[in-house]
């Protein structure tokens, strides 16, 4: 079983957020306030959609008019488009909220997330270690701390992620900065102030607890899904 | 200013002096064995074992097991002219093969410990004989494989023999995004051969940048999962014996890529790591499975450490390549199809 | 005279043990199908498992033809200090290659050089720059 975590000490001691973490709400499924809703019909109950308040604060995601239709579209084809089906790495913030567990790792001048889904990883820099090279799917992470705060900014995603089921999307303009302040040892304040000046209006932020996975026996699965979606993405390709 | 440098990057001919170094960044005057705050030697960084060291040792060596320096000069000359030739073939090996050392990332150095091979026992360093059961198994496939292929829908895969090309599940791992290299045990693949370590008391965290693959390592004494449970890399659980991290992997799933091909569920991995002085990751890895190989084999490959980073390597989200493999097997069956 | 040239793609050939080995290029693109093509740069996306060069090529009867060409994994050319904007779009190229099996307008650049005989591609002795 990992170790406690170390809360601030007062001599200034760094906490320790290392351990198997998992959000517990259906932000995966929409970031805003959503009723239940069918899945495809041959899955019957079992892919319906989960009904969740809001993980967003203030409620709803500001976006800018022009680009409400993207996302009214991207929702129309969600069991089809959507890249969490297609076993594509989430970028951030979404890796946070699916509803699958993943573990963090604070070294020394590195933090690893380590995500079950799709062996998603990233690796946050403890020291600034310059501009990215190039967009990527889980971004450019470099981290700091403000007192207990792990503070994440997270540049350089590409524009091809969605943020949640429901066709909520971002360019590749994105910026997120990450907050993870641990509440009590078993739980994890998590904070994603997103901005995104060709699709939103202004900056919005999501707000969750994580909790600690505490079950015996709990630890990160492979979660390798690329052969579950081969025939998803190849069998029409040169037919 | 922009780094707009470039680049023609030299290839490491042979006897140049602008070689590309992999020795360790900066060899320490006094090398101190790094701890955290546990007491446990301290393995966090950015590690390569890209080598031209070979895997087996070459046949004409028998059992010698050390080059000297002389030697190991000319083995790496001899090397890095074959692998850099302008080799215009006109045939299929200049489609496949249309990397040089730029691409493939075997760096233009041995292995700071001068072995033959990476394979060190059996001491002939060659990997020892498949059982009968295993290597007729795979005989098998390879029969199957030509017998299909006998029908349009395939195309000469990168190992120069014809493979179907139809169907991703027919294609390799490589072409499928799932494995470029082994993993565990921790071998070099063709390039991006980058290993980040990052630890925290009761875990050690190796990001395998081919691809992006996180071997997870507790070593705080939890049991295994249970047998009936299989993962593609096994269940990594580490322990520390004095300051070397011993870690046995099992619950293996049988899929198996490159130099472990032959490997069945059955695989159990038993792996060594060390500092040594001046900051080299002493690596000896033992594999086991009695239903695949007649004898237990052992290699080492130690770690060096490197300035640098990882990168993202997003294979299957960029796998356009898959797309373009199908798209050309399958016209190829419809136009024999319509014949 | 060097411009800010950056070795980007896929260089001269080799013959390399199976060991070492990534996605078949015989299954992608066809030997029998040898292109030249000669264009300017419209979009190049650094990524993997390999970067992509997409371009302009102007045929002699007129017609404008778009070409993606393929090279080799964006980690290697991180590495070396390339970064997105390394190569500039409107940069004229000569790709020797093959085209994509399927007949589409792909090819992997074999051979990527500059109108002037520069190279962009790893294979000579000159000494980094």
């Amino acid at each position: 079983m990992v170790s406690l975590p170390a809360l601030a000490q007062s001599s200034g001691k760094k906490p320790n957020l290392s351990g198997m973490w998992q959000a517990l709400n259906s932000a995966n499924w929409e970031l805003e306030a959503h009723a239940a809703e069918a899945g495809p019909t041959a899955l019957g109950a079992l892919a319906a959609v989960a009904p969740g308040p809001s993980v967003v604060v203030g409620g709803e995601i500001p976006y800018l008019p022009a680009a409400l239709a993207k996302r009214k579209t991207n929702r129309e084809q969600r069991w089809t488009a959507d890249p969490e089906a297609k076993c594509f790495m989430p970028g951030v913030p979404r890796a946070t909220y699916l509803p699958y567990p993943f573990q963090i790792v604070q070294g020394t001048d590195k933090t690893m997330i380590s995500y079950e889904f799709a062996d998603t990883v990233r690796l946050v820099h403890m020291k600034d270690p310059g501009p990215a090279p190039a967009d990527s799917w889980m971004g450019w992470s470099v981290g700091h701390w403000e007192g207990d705060t792990l503070v994440v900014d997270v540049t350089a995603q590409n524009g091809d992620t969605w943020l949640d089921r429901s066709g909520n999307y971002h360019s590749d303009a994105l910026h997120v900065v990450e907050r993870y302040t641990l509440r009590s040892p078993d739980v994890l304040m998590y904070e994603a102030t997103i901005e995104d000046p060709k699709v939103f209006s202004k900056a919005w932020t999501v707000r969750m607890p994580l909790y600690r996975r505490l079950d015996d026996g709990a630890q990160l699965m492979e979660f390798k899904c690329i052969p579950f979606t081969e025939h998803f993405l190849y069998d029409k390709v040169g037919r | 200013m922009l780094r707009t440098a470039i680049t023609t990057v030299l290839i490491c001919a042979a006897g140049s002096a602008a070689a590309q170094p992999a020795a360790p960044a900066k060899p320490a005057a006094k090398w101190t064995m790094p701890r955290l705050a546990d007491g446990h030697p301290d393995f966090q960084g950015v590690w390569t074992n890209k080598t031209i060291t070979p895997f087996d040792r070459p046949k004409e060596l028998g059992n010698k097991e050390f080059f000297t320096a002389d030697e190991a000069k000319a083995f790496v000359k001899k090397t890095l002219e074959r692998n850099n030739r302008d080799n215009r073939t006109d045939d299929v090996s200049d489609v496949i093969g249309a990397y040089n050392a730029f691409w493939w990332d075997s760096g233009s150095a041995l292995l700071p410990n001068m072995r033959t091979s990476i394979v060190v026992e059996p001491r002939n360093g060659q990997v020892p004989p498949l059982t009968a059961a295993r290597a007729a198994a795979m005989a098998a496939q390879a029969q199957a494989v030509k017998v299909r292929c006998e029908k349009p829908g395939c195309a000469v895969s990168n190992f120069g023999t014809p493979a179907p090309s139809d169907e991703p599940q027919a294609l390799d791992l490589m072409t499928r995004c799932i494995s470029f290299g082994t993993v565990v045990p921790m071998l070099p693949t063709a390039y991006n051969n980058n290993y980040q370590i990052v630890q925290t008391e009761g875990m050690v965290a190796i990001d395998t940048e081919m691809v992006h693959q996180v071997r997870r390592i507790p070593t705080d004494g939890k049991p295994h999962l249970p047998a009936t449970v299989r993962q593609w890399y096994g269940d990594p659980r580490g322990h520390w014996e004095g300051d070397t991290l011993v870690v046995e992997s099992t619950n293996f799933s049988g899929q198996h890529f490159g130099r472990m091909t032959a490997a069945d569920e059955n695989l159990k991995v038993t792996e060594r790591f060390t500092l040594v002085p001046p900051g080299i990751l002493t690596y000896r890895f033992t594999v086991d499975d009695p239903t695949a190989w007649t004898a237990p084999w052992t290699g080492e490959i130690p770690l060096v450490p490197i300035d640098g980073m990882l990168y993202e390597y997003a294979c299957h989200e960029g796998n356009r390549g898959m797309e373009n493999i199908l798209s050309g097997a399958r016209k190829e069956m419809q136009k024999a199809g319509a014949k | 005279m060097h411009r800010s040239l950056f070795a980007l793609l896929l260089a001269a050939l080799i013959p390399l043990s199976p060991a070492a080995a990534h996605h078949s290029f015989a299954a992608e693109f066809d030997l029998n199908q040898p292109v030249k093509l000669r264009g300017t740069v419209t979009k190049v996306d650094f990524m993997n498992p390999h970067s992509w060069i997409y371009m302009s090529v102007k045929k002699d009867d007129g017609t404008v033809e778009e070409w993606a060409v393929e090279g080799g994994t964006a980690n290697t050319l991180f590495r070396m200090g390339v970064n997105k904007n390394s190569l500039p779009l409107g940069t004229e190229i000569i790709v020797d290659g093959y085209r994509a099996r399927d007949g589409a307008m792909r090819a992997n650049g074999r051979d990527i050089t500059l109108p002037d005989g520069n190279k962009l591609f790893l294979g000579g002795s000159a000494p980094p720059q």
